[in-house]
């Protein structure tokens, strides 16, 4: 019994200790989005502050601080580096060693403002949900039709065609971006939305398997009963094989919306244009030029992140299945 | 000719139903597919042939000098060595501890949804982020372990200004990324583990290392072979956190990938025909390197009847 409690404790441990790990990033990435910019660098041999703090202050807008136990306020600053500090009404100079400035939770929300104002936040993030919401509709429309082509109807070298399809899935994107580049160039789509969004509409491997695997574990008994009926095929489609897919279409969807808003290779490469930035490309720009403005980059990081954070909580279940229904079943 | 003829017409009138609903379904989308997958990929390989800026109005014919430039270039070596490191260290490390992990998981435990919830975090979060974020947390004056140095006493290391940490950096990120992921895998698989082998292995008093040894792995191990390949696979194509964290630096090529060095020889320098030369290269060994793994799989995957 003591053993089998000792066992829980150690586990428990182990697992506290690595969510530490995972958690710890996001922590200080927020932590450094509420800091005003002296307090961001830190004061050797202090510990990490993972707490944003202000100075507090007095009405007169003096910093309070702890001398000798007492309270008392800073008044100046003497030549050779020492603190004239009042204490009791009393004045004494004091090595900054020798008292603590008093501090209480400060949040620097200027720093989001800031953020703001250095990337065009609004249309960078127009940009990015109008490429989301495409390449998710996109996705759907053109990765379920193929897909039920796949799985529900009989036409002569249509497995092969699905083995073809699938292993395009093996050939590792890279090797088709330059030649896709001057693809897109001879269509004239460079600089526009155009590179990021149409290949969606045209299918992806991954999600055509994904969504082939889930149609053929529908009864076809289905699909003969609707003709028999009367159906059209898109009818059959659209009435009774889509609305029974809602958890293979959401993971799609959902999985397809993460890889598109965090996407960075094909903005970078496809999109030349300020005016088409999307939201990741935008942080990269910031960084590459205001290196040094750490408080507002990680104001930019937390707000990409949250809701990508907020989805992901609302939605866990679906991502579950769906690594389930990818992974372990195919 | 003529049965012929009459042979394609019945099967027509049995089967015309279905073709058309075919065309009408899908043939147009699969057709556009092809012509945007497969042209590229013959165009990577036939470009790897020339040189070529991407501006001037044709490439020009160059034979096999790409790749000769290629196998000559120490940088091509470097990066191609880099990569090997980052795919193997990410992949066994983060594999590694989320079997750990699974398996701590894989009991009656309280909190486990949320743990389960918290190390899947930094694998939805956006990579360039997630870069980003490190670059920060590894800043020896402005990360968190800046104070832990000053308590040691020591002057912590720069990371991504050091030759020789840069790539670790980077491979830090993908370790902290793949753990939540794999792990998530590995639960499911062992959730999936019969019983009663289980309760066979305890009737003989079995050890719970030799049962780890002897029933958890080889049952897991299609599980373990399919996030091997995956994994391995996807991490070759590591790209975002490099060009966030340090473009290959702090003196090209220290950190770099296979990846970010053909978009930086393609994008950067106008070396279209280079890139493409790399490409293909580059194609070749996912292929290699995923037949090798499918042949050494026969020897220690077991899949059940």
């Amino acid at each position: 019994m003591a053993n089998k409690r000792l066992k829980a404790i150690a586990s428990h441990t182990v697992l506290i200790a690595a969510s530490l790990l995972f958690i710890a990033p996001f922590a200080w990435m927020l932590s450094t989005s509420l800091k005003h910019e002296s307090r961001i660098f830190a004061k050797p041999g202090e510990p990490p502050q993972w707490i944003p703090t202000t100075d507090l202050l007095d009405e007169q807008g003096r910093p309070l601080v702890t001398y000798q136990g007492k309270t008392g306020v800073k008044v100046g600053r003497q030549e050779g580096g020492r603190y004239l500090v009042e204490v009791d009404g009393r004045r004494v100079e004091a090595n900054e060693e020798e008292f603590e400035s008093q501090q209480r939770l400060g949040l620097h929300w200027q720093n989001y403002v800031e953020a703001f104002q250095i990337i065009n936040f609004p249309r960078n993030l127009k940009n990015t949900l109008f490429v989301c919401f495409s390449v998710v509709i996109g996705t759907l429309l053109s990765c379920s039709l193929v897909a039920y082509s796949f799985s529900r109807i009989e036409w002569p070298g249509r497995d092969f065609c699905f083995i073809l399809v699938l292993a395009t899935m093996m050939i590792p994107y890279q090797v088709m971006l330059i030649p896709l580049f001057v693809l897109y160039k001879n269509l004239g789509w460079t600089g526009s939305f155009k590179p990021l969004i149409i290949p969606a509409f045209l299918g992806t491997p991954f999600y055509i398997f994904l969504l082939r695997q889930f149609f053929m574990g529908i009864p076809q008994d289905l699909s003969a009963a609707a003709r028999i009926d009367g159906c059209s095929e898109f009818g059959i489609y659209a009435r009774i094989i889509l609305p029974l897919s809602k958890p293979a279409l959401a993971t799609t969807a959902l999985f397809t919306f993460l890889f598109e808003w965090g996407d960075f290779l094909n903005p970078l490469v496809f999109l030349q244009d300020d005016r088409h930035h999307t939201l990741a490309l935008a942080l990269q720009q910031f960084q590459s030029q205001h290196e040094s403005l750490w408080g507002p980059l990680m104001a930019m990081s937390t707000v990409i992140t949250l809701p990508i954070i907020l989805l992901f909580f609302l939605t866990q279940k679906t991502f579950i299945q769906g690594i389930t229904l990818t992974g372990l079943k195919g | 000719m003529d049965a012929g003829r009459r042979h394609f017409a019945r099967a027509f009138r049995r089967n015309g139903r279905e073709w058309l609903t075919f065309l009408l379904f899908a043939a147009p989308n699969l057709v556009l597919f092809a012509v945007f997958t497969y042209w590229p990929i013959l165009r990577s390989f036939t470009l790897s042939f020339t040189k070529w800026n991407l501006l001037s109005p044709a490439p020009k014919w160059a034979g096999l000098t790409n790749y000769r430039a290629l196998f000559v270039d120490p940088i091509f070596w470097r990066v191609a060595l880099n990569t090997l490191i980052y795919a193997v260290t990410v992949v066994t490390v983060a594999q590694a501890c989320a079997f750990l992990l699974a398996l701590l998981l894989n009991r009656p435990l309280r909190g486990r949804a949320v743990f389960r919830t918290v190390a899947f975090l930094p694998h939805v979060t956006t990579t360039a982020v997630a870069a980003l974020v490190w670059v920060i947390v590894l800043h020896p004056h402005y990360g968190p372990l800046s104070g832990l140095y000053a308590t040691l006493g020591v002057n912590g290391p720069n990371w991504l200004e050091s030759t020789g940490l840069a790539l670790l950096a980077v491979i830090a990120v993908g370790i902290w990324k793949e753990i939540g992921f794999a792990s998530l895998f590995f639960l499911a698989g062992l959730q999936g583990l019969p019983a009663d082998c289980y309760e066979a292995a305890a009737l003989d008093g079995a050890r719970p290392l030799s049962r780890l040894w002897h029933i958890t792995i080889p049952l897991m191990s299609p599980v373990i072979f399919f996030l091997l390949v995956t994994g391995f696979i996807a991490a070759t194509k590591a790209f975002d956190s490099v060009a966030i964290m340090t473009e290959g630096g702090p003196v090209y090529p220290a950190s770099s990938t296979y990846v970010y060095h053909l978009y930086k020889v393609g994008f950067r320098d106008f070396q279209a025909g280079l890139a493409s030369a790399l490409a293909c290269v580059f194609f070749i060994i996912t292929v290699a390197i995923t037949a090798l793994q499918f042949r050494m799989a026969s020897r220690w995957v077991h899949y059940g009847e």
